[in-house]
């Protein structure tokens, strides 16, 4: 009997063994699209539906999870994607022992990262199993288990890693608290490929970390190491990774400081990852996402007054740059580097209790980041109030974005305006205009120059909100902790509806 | 497609019928200073309430900066805050320095690999719940929208005045 393809017969039982003693929870996310596509003439719509279905039962130490998950879009070339996921977990004590799909992170990331980030619809997950032991502040970590790496692009949900799904990651972790006020963490990910050249080959990750806390200081170390094989010439490559984060945290005064250098230590292809290191650019961009990188970020966060908060950040990351010395190599982007310098500067001030002031001001460096272009910097003041009167409340702002390339500059801006009542409802109205479209523009987005739109997210009860959003999209490069993808334009309807039980 | 639709309506219809299938699961994590908290005992000093966040998630922050000039008298009453940073491993070492210099004084957890949005069934940021001390879920808030704090925050009242009846009675 294939289990994996069976889940229910796990589930049934639990419900005639002691019904009075199970607990039941779960959420559903549901969304419908009908929009024009680019590639067709107005009269023409395409239907993007997908629904995911999480339930959790749980009865005395064991808990049964499955999330089923539907997309069915209507594409001229017909995709869909329908799966369900399961997991089996028993928990006593000091032992945790699970089966199915799951997600685990060693360290900060350098030597395995699978995660699941919903709002960024990226979901890289493990079947198998995973074993974990706690005893004196220790905790060990045995796993087992396949990739799956699910993405959404170009309106469309993709397995990622479709030829590697059967691929075999296992890993260790040991982490131990034993040393007062630090923490002490050792491990070893090795991933036998399938479809390797060389049959016996394989990828080993392995790496350490340690982390000390002394007063309102901290700081963290991690190293990482892979061996990996070479899929084209055979033999053996090796990779390396470092990094460095510290922070001082007082109240009123928040500061962080982070450096990473990262050589050949992303595992898997330009798609996806099986390890992630971490990108210290806010807005989620990295670069080769750990193949050649180095980077540094400084955070500041204070709040004087009760009614000010000030946030400041500098980040950096790009590759390696042989002909420039060190400093100038983690400091610098220079012409012969791809990267990103992201400088943000925010204010927050509560005028009164009813009145509430954002504003600040981002601007981006990317260089052989948004090809074809080689290199441009976007500026974006932005400011907005919010204001509270009887039970109800408004909302407004507005953003400008000054964008300079190497090909032309332009730019984009965008008001809007907000009203609701608390538990109830909100609706928005948004308007956005660009001055003119560069030619390298046109090609990728289309020849659109404005994108109104209307939104209303409605409370139907405390576990069930719907939100249905009117009008167009402008679309662009969106990331996520390093991973990017451009957002398609939209011009139609979508309605959210999310529950909760 | 049309058989898909047929998954949210049955949702709705089914939590319609206020089936009350909402025991808080336990759990323990870490909070910023390294110290673990456990859901349980919390629960015998009070009832709890969860707010998730997140670095990234701006209308998380505004609730727990609007629920702030509330905490010292629902915490002198017994109502235990927790704030459940949802933040990746990689935005971790930023959580700490964000929550002080925010003057923040709910207990703020750690969950970096989700675990906990995941056991509470967490879809939307933020997502709030009170539990009272009988580990029931008596109220769920997703989303946060200007004067939200008002009704989480008489809710909490609510709860610890029943509370109080109660005792009292006995």
């Amino acid at each position: 009997m294939n289990l994996k393809n069976s889940p229910l017969l796990l589930i049934i039982p639990l419900f005639f063994i002691a019904a009075a003693d199970i607990r039941i929870s779960g959420s559903n996310h549901a969304e419908y699209w009908v929009f024009v596509d680019k590639e067709l003439d107005t009269s023409n719509y395409k239907e993007h539906l997908e629904d995911k279905l999480k339930l959790s039962v749980n009865y005395g130490d064991i808990t049964l999870k499955g999330v089923l998950f539907l997309w069915s879009p209507s594409l001229s070339v017909q995709e869909k994607l329908n799966y369900l996921d399961y997991a089996a977990i028993y928990s006593k004590d000091a032992v945790n022992i699970l089966y199915g799909t799951y997600y685990t992170t060693f360290g900060r990331g350098l030597a395995l990262n699978a995660f699941l980030d919903e709002d960024f619809r990226i979901d890289n997950s493990l079947y198998g199993v995973k074993v974990d032991f706690k005893y004196l502040g220790s905790q060990l970590t045995l796993l087992s288990g396949e990739p799956r790496c699910i993405f959404f692009e170009e309106n469309k949900y993709k397995i990622k890693n479709e030829e590697h799904t059967s691929d075999q990651i296992r890993g260790i972790n040991f982490n131990t608290k034993l040393i007062p006020k630090t923490t002490l963490g050792s491990r070893y990910v090795r991933i036998n490929q399938t479809t390797d050249l060389t049959p016996k080959a394989f990828t080993e990750l392995f790496g350490g970390d340690i982390d000390f806390t002394i007063g309102p200081f901290d700081a963290y170390f991690e190293y990482a190491r892979q061996w990996g094989s070479d899929d084209v010439i055979g033999g053996r490559v090796r990779g390396d990774g470092i990094l460095f984060t510290t922070s001082f945290a007082t109240p009123g005064l928040g500061i962080s400081c982070q450096f990473m250098d990262y050589n050949d230590i992303g595992f898997g292809n330009p798609g996806y990852r099986y390890n992630e290191p971490p990108t210290p650019i806010k807005s989620g961009i990295s670069v080769n996402r750990g193949l050649d990188e180095v980077g540094y970020g400084v955070s500041f966060i204070v709040s004087p007054l009760d009614f000010l908060t000030l946030e400041l950040d500098h980040n950096k990351i790009s590759t390696h740059d042989e002909t420039v010395n060190k400093f100038k190599e983690i400091a610098t982007i220079s012409d012969n580097m791809d990267g990103v310098l992201e400088h943000v500067a925010k204010m927050t001030i509560y005028t009164t209790y009813d009145l509430e002031i954002n504003g600040g001001v981002e601007r981006v460096l990317k260089q052989g980041i948004e090809l074809p272009i080689e290199k441009k910097i976007e500026t974006k003041p932005n400011i907005e109030l919010t204001y509270n009167f009887g039970s109800f409340f408004i909302e407004t702002g507005y953003e400008h974005n000054f964008i300079s390339s190497d090909t032309s500059d332009y730019y984009d801006h965008a008001a809007f305006f907000s009203i609701g009542k608390p538990e109830l409802f909100v609706f928005t109205l948004r308007y956005e205009r660009r001055n003119r479209i560069p030619e390298w523009l046109v090609e990728k987005y289309g020849d659109e120059t404005a994108w109104p739109l209307a939104e209303l997210s409605l409370d139907l009860t405390h576990r069930h909100n719907l939100r249905i959003r009117v009008g167009a999209e402008k679309g662009g490069l969106i990331c996520s902790g390093g991973v990017c993808r451009f957002e398609e334009p939209l011009r139609g309807v979508k309605a959210v509806l999310t529950s909760i039980f | 497609m049309k058989k898909l639709l047929l998954i949210p309506i049955l949702i709705l219809y089914l939590s319609a019928q206020e089936i009350d299938f909402n025991v808080a699961p336990d759990f323990n994590l870490i909070d910023i200073d390294g110290n673990t908290v456990y859901l349980d005992s919390l629960l015998e000093t009070g009832p709890v309430f969860i707010s998730f966040w997140a670095l990234w998630c701006t209308m998380c922050i505004k609730e727990l900066d609007a629920i702030k000039p509330y905490y010292d008298e629902l915490d002198s009453i017994g109502v235990n805050f927790l704030a459940i940073s949802e933040d990746k491993m990689r935005s971790v070492p930023q959580v700490k320095p964000f929550a002080r210099s925010k003057k923040w004084q709910y207990t703020v957890l750690l969950d970096p690999e989700n675990m906990m949005r995941d056991l509470y069934n967490v879809r939307t940021m933020p997502t709030s719940f009170i539990i009272e001390q009988n580990k029931n879920i008596i109220f769920i808030h997703q989303g946060y929208k200007p004067g939200d704090e008002e009704i989480i925050v008489n809710k909490l009242y609510e709860l610890v005045m029943k509370e109080f009846g109660h005792e009292s009675e006995e």
